[in-house]
């Protein structure tokens, strides 16, 4: 044992190098399955598209509706024309309103303004509303 | 390494300057000393705060995706055993952990019992571990209904329905427990917030006074070897040292992550090879309140209570006898009042012992077959 060359030290070293690594896998093994538990999962349909009945949305008013999990607006500004837009405000995420008299969005929030093709008009806005293509399909709308 | 070695070094210096922390970790790690004839059986302690923080942990993360609420909670149970990843693994985890608690509480228990640790002056942590086990069982029976099965149903129904048995009160005892005539959604609601909220919140309080009653008094040193002497009961409060003993940390907590991994083994084992040991079919099947099932029976741990009423003429009769039974237990250590734990030296005991552990067994295989 006295020609031993393995010193205390060295051996203590290898312990802790062991039970660091086994440490790190048994952390990994037991956060993975709960990290993938937690993480909110892709709704179904994050692709597709939202189909709305013409009828719905009335000349120069503007019809709410769920697109992809957040809410979206679709406009008819002239008769046979239609516009979607995201109706989250891009500056702190508020939901905007269609005032039909002004012809214009507001974003109650901080009183950004918006025109009918989403452009900033005034406030606080970064950028315009964000743009939502649309096709005619006989009497509905496919938003997307 | 000798940056982590520094920056480790550096965190517990901040903290040791503040709240003299190192003063704390040797008093509780190196410095206690535990008999040094200390045996295995005193590992059971530690494998249960870890199974239980195992049920704490497991429990939170069901309770995002579970609905409290009759109509739905089925189908979200469902919905986490099929569709969020690793419900499957929280949930059987929950539910075969708690098995797992009952075996561990068992093994605790008996071995406490067997080697006369219950014994003056650890009356009060005998007491304390007892309620322990008793809201452990309290918190299987209200989580058993949550997932609104056929058979969480049925076996909440006729659970509930043996305190009907007390004379007078009895029916009003089972309305309350139900909060209704029948199992329905106001039993749904109150054994969802006596399983999530109001035991778990006593058994953590309880711990800690159990805790608190083990490191006060002292380790009991294990009544076994050639220099075992029982104690004269002393008049005044004294802490049991253990001189020359070994230290907890490292020489016995190595033991117990030993022990500790064994039945993390053990509960794995059975998640991922059988996880329909403790689980039924008919634990499968939506609850109907209209359709009772063929066979229906409470857990393995309630079995011998199930046939003791079965057994006697009256209900009230085998009631009576169980609430005797678990009274006599509960104050065992008032009425066992020699100093002599050997248990070589206490026949009459060890007899009843075995023989309270073999009908134990007779009942509840009796109970399962019958």
């Amino acid at each position: 044992m006295d020609n031993n060359p393995i010193s205390p030290s060295q051996r203590r070293g290898f312990l802790i190098t062991i039970l660091a690594g086994l440490g790190t896998a048994v952390t990994a093994v037991t956060l993975w399955p709960m990290w993938r538990f937690l993480a909110p999962r892709k709704g179904p349909g994050a692709l597709e598209r939202v189909a709305v009945a013409r009828a719905s949305v009335d000349l120069g008013a503007a019809h709410f509706f769920n697109f992809r999990g957040a809410p979206a607006v679709l406009l008819q500004p002239s008769p046979g024309n239609f516009a979607a837009f995201s109706a989250v405000c891009p500056h702190l995420g508020c939901i905007i309103k269609w005032q039909q008299d002004k012809g214009e969005f507001l974003c109650p929030c901080h009183a950004g303004r918006f025109s009918a093709d989403g452009k900033v008009l005034g406030g606080p806005p970064p950028k315009p509303l964000e743009s939502i293509p649309v096709a005619l399909e006989g009497d509905q709308i496919m938003v997307g | 390494m000798p940056v982590i070695k520094k920056l480790v070094k550096t965190a517990i210096d901040f903290v040791d300057v503040r709240l003299g922390i190192r003063d704390i970790l040797a008093d509780n790690l190196t410095k206690y000393l535990l008999p040094r004839n200390v045996n295995i059986w005193y590992t059971l302690g530690a494998v249960l705060m870890t199974l239980f923080g195992l049920q704490f942990a497991t429990g939170i993360l069901l309770l995002i995706y579970y609905v409290p609420n009759p109509s739905e909670a089925f189908g979200s149970v469902q919905a986490i055993m099929n569709e969020v990843p690793f419900g499957w693994l929280i949930r059987y985890l929950h539910a075969v952990g708690s098995n797992v608690i009952v075996i561990a509480l068992l093994l605790h228990m008996l071995s406490v019992l067997f080697m006369g640790a219950y014994k003056r002056p650890r009356e009060l942590t005998w007491l304390s571990g007892f309620l322990l086990f008793n809201l452990a069982l309290g918190l299987c029976l209200t989580g058993y209904l949550l997932p609104w099965s056929q058979l969480s149903f049925w076996a909440t129904t006729v659970a509930t329905d043996a305190a009907g048995a007390i004379p007078v009160i009895g029916d009003e005892i089972v309305r309350f427990l139900r909060g209704g005539a029948m199992v329905g959604d106001s039993t749904l609601g109150r054994f969802f917030a006596l399983h999530v909220m109001g035991l778990p919140l006593i058994l953590a309080l309880l711990i800690g006074f159990h805790l608190f009653c083990v490191r006060r008094v002292g380790i009991s040193k294990p009544p076994f070897g050639p220099d075992y002497q029982p104690q004269p009961p002393s008049q005044v409060f004294r802490h049991q040292e253990h001189p020359g003993g070994i230290p907890f940390f490292p020489n016995y907590f190595v033991k117990d992550l030993a022990v500790i991994s064994f039945f993390l083994a053990l509960l794995a084992g059975v998640v991922f090879f059988a996880p329909n040991l403790f689980i039924p079919p008919s634990a499968y099947e939506p609850a109907d309140p209209f359709v009772t099932p063929p066979h229906i029976k409470p857990e393995w741990y309630f079995l011998w209570a199930y046939q003791t009423l079965k057994i006697f003429p009256s209900e009230f009769l085998g009631l009576a006898v169980q609430g005797a039974f678990m009274t006599f237990l509960a104050l065992l250590p008032f009425l066992d009042r020699g100093p002599e734990r050997r248990p070589a030296r206490r026949p009459l005991f060890v007899t009843c012992y075995i023989l309270g552990i073999l009908v134990f067994l007779a009942i509840s295989i009796w109970g399962h077959y019958s």
